[in-house]
């Protein structure tokens, strides 16, 4: 597992309108983070740079205290040996469950499927093996989304709004049993979410941002137990999510 | 495979593109000769009148019947109503050149039709009933009955988009039906309408051998005679570079109508148009209108063709028609093949290395299907001679001149723009998030093609191929320049009896090409049916 530092990280897309301001934060490994905000703050700009699918205007990103990312230096997406969840899924609809788990694995055939047959146990939807990922539900699709992203045993799971389209129980039944096989699994994890909940029942460290800042950082306890002044700030920011 | 290749490709191939192209209208600025004088002095006049009235002509009566029919297939519930619905696409498949054949077998003096009257009502043989069609209404309503489907599809799909929320409104505020039509509908449709009718324009004036066996003459018939009566290629492209023009004038606005074509659709709450239910001479007149554009732009060729082919020459069947087929078939399958393989590494390479100066060559390497055929076989056979001259005179047993090469480069150019537009709807389906997720499981460049787009692509691969496949096998003057000596297709065949007049010994691979042409019918109608918003709740 690896370790992830952002550093005076800034983005933006039209000179002169940053999306994201001077981000600084770090992260140790096999820690969880969730990166709070609402809709448009610039939370999934920062996961994409972090995984290499944008590419950050200055600043830089550390895996491991190497640079992966900074004016001089790119290390593309492939080679970041970083997993990514997106709120969409994106399974790959002509693929079975268990090919789609072994696709980003690179072993022989006996040990992708060993690996992969372990996380869909884990996810508990082996029994969808060989189905395809429009048989199953979108609770289920979401479990296969996670076991595949963490197939190839990256450095660093990046979850985008990973439960932001499953219905209350559903979302709270998996956030348990996804904190538990990161914990378990020791997995450096980066959660972005506009759920309160989310954040506070999954990590051990919150950072929230608004409009490209952040304006709260520390650990999942220190953020429900804030001064009331900071309570109304981060009160207002999630109703805007 | 490196990165930098996905940019490379549409490079070299917008050069490849645009060379044939450049070489006409480069001819421009050369010197001009007598031949082009007694051109402009005596001839080039006719050649615009013509071509001006057979556009007026045939842009009147497509909007009539294509936005006519299409309003009343959308609007209202009568006889037959369903078939109607997509054999109103079927003159599609009928190419205006083997039209015009039947045409003037049916109602030259001595036609099926005319001979028929006169044995009905024992009429001597001097007595002709129906008007002589090789002259330019004749013309007018060959190109009009077979070209219509481009204006009915775009209307059709338009007015389907267009919320009763909208017509209802309409009618609360003091219109009646004929007004909500012509005061509301067609309006809001404007842009679709003016796109559907500058695909029609581009057809018309892109033809040769319709106008070619009416004698009528226009730029397309005189490029020819230029070239291959005066023997004058420089005329011939100055000429071709005028029709150029024009064509590039018809994309702009086709494009830009286009552009503008959104607000046909821009409601906020979609409520599906309800079908008035006709009856008695309202049912009969709405089953005519719908049924009189098919019955002259595919029953009647088809009906005609068949008849000739079994009752004058059952052993069409023969040799040389199998040998022609063949040609036929595996240069549109060579055709069609590459068209699919460099629209899909084009729009992965917009995808996976996106920057405009990639979308802006996508874009303009879609035109080539507007460079009517001839020009772009001048222009290719001119391309050609020059690397023959240039770059492998001196390599024994290569000439690319008047070798499948060029024929198969000049089908990719003029059909790129189907592939394109079928892999590009196949990409919009394919979610980018995918992409994403493929490349944090190392999965990029050639893989991410080859092992999760590729499967994704494979119907509109699939169908790309069908869609060239079916306009190679109708293409005729880019043929007919291009093909290696002795070498026949079925539309070369088709053009070479015809212009024989041997109709008999013309209609097997009329019929041939027509029944080839109903694949891309049947995967319109398919996608017409898919594309309702109704369909999506």
């Amino acid at each position: 597992m690896a370790s992830l530092e952002v550093k005076d990280l800034s983005h933006s897309y039209i000179r002169g309108k940053s999306v994201l301001k001077e981000i600084n934060f770090s992260l140790e490994a096999g820690e969880i983070l969730s990166i709070l905000g609402p809709s448009g703050c610039g939370k999934t700009t920062l996961l994409r740079i972090i995984a290499g699918l944008e590419k950050e205007t200055s600043g830089s990103v550390n895996i491991d205290d190497h640079i992966i990312s900074d004016h001089l230096h790119t290390v593309l997406t492939e080679n970041r040996n970083i997993g990514l969840v997106v709120q969409e899924r994106a399974l790959f609809p002509h693929l079975t469950i268990i090919n789609n788990v072994m696709f980003g694995i690179k072993e022989t055939k006996s040990k992708k499927y060993e690996i992969a047959m372990r996380l869909l146990k884990l996810f508990k939807v082996d029994k969808y093996a060989y189905n395809f990922p429009n048989e199953i539900s979108s609770g289920e699709q979401q479990r296969v989304a996670i076991a595949r992203a963490m197939a190839p045993n990256p450095g660093i799971l990046l979850m985008d709004e990973p439960f932001g389209t499953l219905d209350q129980s559903l979302t709270h039944q998996l956030r348990t049993e996804t904190r538990k096989i990161l914990k378990d699994n020791n997995t450096t994890a980066i959660i972005v979410s506009h759920d309160f909940d989310d954040a506070i029942s999954m990590s051990d460290k919150v950072i929230v941002i608004d409009d490209g800042q952040i304006v709260q950082s520390g650990s999942a306890k220190d953020i429900t137990h804030i001064s009331p002044e900071k309570s109304v700030k981060l009160g207002s920011i999630i109703s805007n999510s | 495979m490196n990165f930098s290749l996905w940019q490379i490709t549409p490079v070299t191939l917008f050069l490849i593109f645009i060379a044939p192209v450049a070489i006409v209208l480069f001819s421009l600025t050369g010197d001009y000769s007598e031949n082009w004088s007694h051109l402009y002095n005596y001839v080039l006049i006719g050649y615009i009148k013509n071509s001006f009235y057979l556009i007026l002509g045939v842009s009147l009566t497509v909007l009539i019947l294509g936005v006519g029919t299409a309003w009343i297939i959308t609007n209202y519930d009568f006889s037959f109503k369903n078939f109607f619905e997509w054999a109103l696409i079927l003159p599609l498949a009928v190419p205006p050149y083997i039209l015009a054949y039947t045409f003037t077998g049916l109602f030259d003096t001595f036609g099926t039709a005319n001979n028929l009257i006169r044995e009905i009502f024992d009429l001597s043989r001097d007595f002709t009933f129906f008007p002589k069609v090789r002259n330019v209404p004749g013309a007018i309503i060959v190109f009009s009955f077979t070209l219509y489907p481009y204006v009915y599809l775009v209307s059709r799909m338009a007015f389907i988009n267009q919320s009763r929320s909208i017509i209802e409104a309409g009618r609360t505020l003091g219109l009646n039906k004929l007004e909500v039509f012509y005061k509301l509908a067609v309006p809001m449709i404007r842009p679709a309408i003016i796109g559907g009718l500058m695909l029609v324009v581009m057809e018309t004036i892109s033809d040769f051998g319709a106008v070619d066996h009416f004698a009528i003459s226009t730029f397309t018939t005189g490029i020819f005679r230029t070239w291959y009566g005066m023997y004058d290629i420089e005329t011939a492209m100055q000429l071709a570079s005028l029709l150029l023009l024009f064509a590039i004038t018809l994309i702009i606005i086709e494009r830009y109508s286009r552009r503008n074509a959104s607000y046909s659709n821009a409601m906020s709450l979609y409520k599906p148009l309800s079908h008035e239910k006709l009856r008695g001479f309202k049912n009969f007149l709405a089953f005519s209108a719908c049924f009189i554009p098919i019955f002259i732009g595919f029953i009647l060729p088809v009906v005609e063709l068949t008849y000739w082919a079994l009752n004058y020459k059952l052993d069409f069947f023969n040799e040389k028609f199998i040998s022609t087929a063949w040609n036929t078939f595996y240069l549109a399958i060579i055709a069609a093949f590459f068209c699919s393989v460099l629209a899909v590494l084009i729009n992965f390479s917009i995808r996976y290395k996106s920057n405009n100066y990639l979308k802006f060559m996508s874009s303009f390497l879609t035109v080539g299907y507007a460079v009517p055929g001839l020009i772009l076989a001048i222009g290719v056979m001119q391309m050609l001679t020059f690397i023959d001259k240039s770059f492998v005179s001196n390599i024994p047993n290569i000439v690319f001149t008047g070798s499948i090469f060029g024929l198969v480069l000049a089908y990719i150019i003029k059909s790129y723009a189907l592939s394109n537009s079928t892999i590009d709807a196949g990409y919009q389906r394919i979610n980018e998030r995918i992409d994403d997720v493929a490349r944090t499981l190392k999965t990029s460049g050639w893989s991410l093609l080859s092992q999760v787009h590729l499967p994704l692509l494979k119907t509109s691969f699939l169908t790309s191929m069908l869609l060239v496949v079916s306009e190679v096998i109708k293409e005729l003057p880019a043929t007919l320049i291009l093909r290696p000596f002795n070498f026949d297709t079925l539309a070369v065949y088709t053009y070479v009896y015809a212009a024989e007049e041997r109709m008999y010994d013309a209609a097997a691979p009329s019929i041939a090409i027509v029944m080839v042409g109903l694949i891309p019918i049947i995967i319109l109608t398919r996608m017409i049916r898919r594309s309702r918003p109704a369909s999506r709740y």
